[in-house]
């Protein structure tokens, strides 16, 4: 109990702090709570943890190419500096970022060229595919040492599922059985995939890696080129640029190229926000409800906001599970969309 | 009212724009789907899925107005 009424003094002081900054930063409260709990880190972390260092990859014109195990070692060697513990900003520009008025040169060259370090979403997609492959790699195992045996246990979850993204995804959304067995390999990799991120983003402590916009576009450019590759595998180079018409007469050209060109990157960048909103709006909301507690700054709000915020929980392990299937049966329904009706010799037996 | 309460306004009625435009959209689609499973019950399987998918693609609109809106909020 008297955990409990610390907890709430901390939090209220925290409310109080906040409010202390003057109206026009008000912005800033919501940006930082973007930024620290949604936002990508340097480092592990599980709350406020800090578990592991991971490593800074960092490429600059000026410099080159430095590599730091950790954050003290960057710290030590003094080439960068940390602004407010996330982005990496140049030693000797560190002051002027600091004070809040960067001049021009400041602006443009404060930032290293091309930070490529390893950071906590690359680490919860890493954790993601250690587990997908531990349990993949065990399924495979159990199916070739007990070849004539029904599936048990993991392996007949794992089986079910798989067979739901192969028929009820894939085979319907694609005009030969031959050309949707070709790719489930891809589609089950992606929805599970997605999955085990949103799931390990729910977690307690957990980040969702597929709330960040770099995650999901990653994972859209892999569908654009699944899709346009397929289409031009299957139907033909003719057939690609047949489409771009989009069917109307030839006359209509002028109109309809570029508008089937501009929907070639408006799909897989539907892809990309749909994800990545899904994903962050949950938690941007259950932020918002706890958020009311301070709001109100009284104890008789947080039933109510906790009750809304499990609420909301369970709904977002129901939207984790649904993004995910939208994201690969949406990616299907394109590529066969691209394929259109050349590829149609044993559509029969599709069925 | 100086720019971030235009910012904040325009944010605020962004989405309650968005959020009355989701509902038009949605709203008879999934009436449809539901109809058009009480009709033929055989097919409400393939019309739940279409349903999701439009679903999905509506939806996916008005996410790009609410990540607009939160721009506009966190300006």
């Amino acid at each position: 109990m008297s955990n409990d009424s610390t907890t709430t003094q901390a939090g209220i002081a925290t409310a109080h702090s906040t409010e202390a900054q003057p109206a026009a930063q008000g912005g800033s409260v919501f940006k930082e709570i973007f930024d620290s709990s949604l936002g990508d880190h340097h480092g592990f972390y599980l709350f406020h943890y800090h578990l592991l260092d991971l490593p800074y990859i960092v490429y600059d014109r000026d410099s080159g190419l430095s590599c730091y195990t950790s954050k003290q070692e960057l710290l030590n060697t003094g080439v960068y500096e940390l602004h407010h513990g996330h982005p990496i900003v140049k030693a000797r520009y560190e002051a002027q970022i600091h004070a809040g008025k960067p001049d021009k040169e400041a602006l443009s060259f404060a930032h290293p060229t091309f930070d490529a370090s390893v950071t906590n979403l690359v680490a919860y997609q890493w954790l993601a595919m250690l587990f997908l492959g531990a349990a993949f790699f065990t399924a495979a195992r159990k199916y070739k040492n007990n070849i004539m045996k029904a599936p048990s246990g993991f392996q007949n979850a794992l089986e079910a599922m798989v067979v739901f993204v192969r028929d009820d995804m894939v085979r319907p959304n694609m005009p030969t059985v031959k050309i949707a067995d070709s790719l489930t390999g891809y589609f089950v990799a992606l929805f599970f995939f997605i999955l085990t991120l949103n799931y390990l983003g729910l977690l307690p402590g957990g980040h969702p890696a597929a709330g960040a916009i770099g995650t999901t576009t990653a994972l859209a450019v892999t569908a654009f080129f699944v899709v346009n590759i397929t289409a031009l595998r299957v139907a033909g180079v003719k057939a690609w640029f047949h489409h771009l018409l989009g069917g109307a007469p030839w006359w209509l050209f002028p109109i309809m190229v570029p508008i089937e060109i501009v929907g070639l990157f408006t799909k897989p960048f539907a892809l990309t926000v749909r994800l990545f909103a899904n994903m962050s709006a949950g938690h941007i909301v259950i932020f918002s409800l706890i958020g009311l507690i301070f709001f109100f700054k009284t104890l008789w709000v947080a039933p109510v906001s906790i009750g809304f915020v499990v609420f909301i929980y369970f709904l977002e392990t129901l939207v984790a599970l649904l993004q995910a299937y939208i994201f690969t049966v949406l990616t299907a329904v394109f590529v066969g969309l691209a394929i259109g009706d050349h590829a149609h010799e044993d559509h029969a037996a599709a069925h | 009212m100086d720019s971030h309460g235009l910012a904040w306004l325009a944010a605020g009625l962004g989405v309650g724009i968005t959020v009355f435009g989701v509902g038009t959209g949605i709203g008879p689609l999934v009436a449809a789907a539901l109809e058009a499973g009480a009709r033929q019950p055989e097919t409400a399987k393939d019309a739940r899925t279409t349903m999701i998918i439009g679903a999905a693609l509506i939806e996916g609109v008005a996410l790009f107005a609410m990540v607009i809106c939160i721009l506009l909020a966190t300006k």
